[in-house]
């Protein structure tokens, strides 16, 4: 298994796509929390100014596109397989393919947790920037900061994790990444605007919930902002939320599309 | 001693019947060409073997063991098969050192493939700039990476030139000289006949012939095409001595079933002028078309 998650390990980082991947996730989180930064404490904006608790950390845990980016890394690496036909030498050399697909999820999760950490630290650092440029006063302590850091790691382990499961499961990569855009953008946005009891137990919400995000904070369109009447999920509730996701699409892929035939 | 065992081996997709009930085996050290047209499921029997594709029925063993069961797959068999991909974006020396990584064989071993296969100044370029003939010596270089005594080569001279069609033949015939076990498909006997010990020939999924080249010559018939002006009736005279000929021009006949001794012997007896004849070897492709569906196609059967 050693030699597998490190042929798999080496997949990943010898390929463009995984670096232009985690640059634009970097790119983007520095621009959504400037964005976030900037308007903080501005009237109608919804968000408390900088010198603030709340204000912060907006801006710290602006990490959820990281955490996309993150899942989509981890269905390029399992769907990609069959896109490119490469299925065909990775089942040669390992014809047990349940344990590629272990080796899948355990290096796409550790993907995943450079995504949470390269986000988490960028996202801080700039609400840091902004916080110290507005008052000497930084609202929230080392502790927290580094607590929201860690959660965006173990959110986007576990979305880059079930993204290598569900491209494992579909094997189309298009559809694949479409879908976990869709699902995070549009979907967990309209379900979670509806029905606000479910809200925080969508993957893509208890993802950021790891990270400190307040609930509906992550959302896209009208129910961004929204907390609505449910809370969020504690910490190891949602860490624990995912992983059974994840192990539930992993168990269905190696009980149905994985032993396909490679024709 | 049987390396490669094929017994009753049948799939089905659908209601298509791809492999039907084929049976065959390859000894230790020898090369065997797996022939047939396009379509005839030699892909499928292959992708069978290699545990890619689930047999509907029969088993196909390497080593007395199914692939999926062997301890060090990548050490026992090295294959090429035709559409099996490297991801474009990644260059061919990464390409190997992922298989050599999962393999356990040292980096050094990848630029001697490299070398092997004289891919070693496009190592570090990326696959999608390949042409078709540098994929398929970079799928050799694979095969090849950890020295397996078996080789499974699904049209591996697709794409190459006349150079590289003669370059793979000799790198055939030195892996035939270290004693390896190939088993190298093809749909044009002409390219696999000089390097083959036998030949397994297969059509529309059934076993059509399992024999070395020898044999296959020697099971067909020899024709012997003579000039005479007197076609109709030495014809005739040669149906009545289980010969049949066919009239192919105005004073041509083409013979089968007799010798020019005896073809001469009779025109002799019956005083029929015979101004040519020619005894025409049978050739390997023609014997190749005439075992499968793709001679029934081009009307040469």
């Amino acid at each position: 298994m050693r030699r597998l998650v490190h042929g798999e390990l080496l997949k990943l980082v010898t390929i463009r796509l995984t670096h232009g991947l985690l640059a634009t996730a970097a790119v983007l989180t520095v621009l959504f929390a400037t964005l976030e930064a900037s308007r903080a404490g501005s009237a109608g904006t919804g968000v408390a100014p900088i010198s603030t608790a709340s204000g912060l950390a907006t801006v710290t845990t602006v990490t959820g596109f990281a955490m996309l980016f993150a899942a989509v890394l981890g269905a390029i690496l399992a769907s990609g397989e069959f896109r490119h036909a490469s299925a065909t030498l990775t089942y040669q050399a390992t014809p047990r393919r349940g344990r590629v697909l272990v080796a899948k999820v355990i290096v796409s999760a550790a993907a995943g947790a450079l995504f949470g950490l390269v986000a988490g630290v960028t996202a801080t650092g700039v609400g840091l920037a902004f916080a110290s440029s507005d008052s000497a006063h930084i609202a929230l302590g080392a502790g927290t900061l580094l607590g929201h850091i860690g959660g965006a790691i173990c959110g986007a382990a576990a979305l880059a994790a079930l993204g290598a499961a569900l491209g494992s499961l579909v094997r189309s990569q298009l559809a694949t990444v479409i879908g976990i855009f869709v699902w995070g953008i549009v979907i967990e946005s309209v379900i979670g605007g509806l029905f606000t009891s479910v809200r925080p137990y969508l993957p893509y919400t208890a993802a950021t919930t790891l990270a400190g995000v307040k609930l509906g904070n992550a959302a896209f369109g009208p129910a961004h902002g929204e907390a609505g009447a449910a809370g969020s999920l504690p910490f190891i509730a949602a860490l624990a939320l995912l992983a059974a996701l994840a192990l539930t699409v992993s168990v269905l892929a190696a009980r149905t599309t994985v032993e396909r035939d490679i024709a | 001693m049987s390396v490669i065992e094929i017994r009753g081996l049948t799939k089905s997709f659908g209601e298509v019947l791809a492999v039907d009930h084929v049976s065959f085996t390859v000894e230790e050290g020898t090369v065997v060409g797996f022939l047939g047209p396009n379509g005839a499921g030699k892909t499928t029997t292959l992708r069978m073997l290699l545990g890619l594709v689930t047999p509907s029925d029969g088993s196909a063993t390497i080593g007395g063991q199914l692939y999926r069961d062997l301890r060090s797959p990548l050490h026992a068999v090295g294959a090429v098969l035709e559409s099996a991909g490297a991801y474009p974006g990644r260059t061919a020396r990464n390409h190997l050192r992922i298989q050599a990584t999962v393999g356990d064989v040292p980096r050094s071993r990848v630029d001697e493939v490299l070398e092997l296969v004289e891919l070693s100044d496009a190592g570090d370029r990326r696959v999608g700039h390949f042409s078709l003939g540098m994929r398929q010596r970079l799928g050799l270089a694979t095969a090849l990476l950890c020295d397996p005594e078996v080789l499974i080569l699904d049209e591996p001279a697709n794409g190459l030139d006349p150079e590289g069609v003669r370059w793979l033949r000799e790198l055939l015939r030195s892996l035939a000289v270290e004693g390896r076990t190939v088993l190298v498909s093809s749909h044009i006997l002409a390219e696999v006949a000089q390097t083959v010990d036998s030949v397994v020939i297969l059509d529309r999924g059934r076993l059509v012939s399992h024999s070395t080249l020898e044999e296959l010559t020697a099971r067909a018939q020899q024709t012997v095409r003579v000039r005479t002006p007197n076609a109709q009736e030495l014809a005739a005279t040669l149906a009545a001595h289980d010969a049949s000929a066919e009239i192919v021009g105005p004073d041509q006949l083409r013979i089968t079933g007799a010798s020019s001794e005896k073809i001469g012997t009779l025109a002799s007896a019956h005083a029929i002028p015979i101004f040519e004849a020619t005894t025409e070897a049978p050739d390997l492709e023609d014997i190749f078309l005439g075992l499968t569906a793709a001679g029934e196609r081009n009307g040469k059967r």
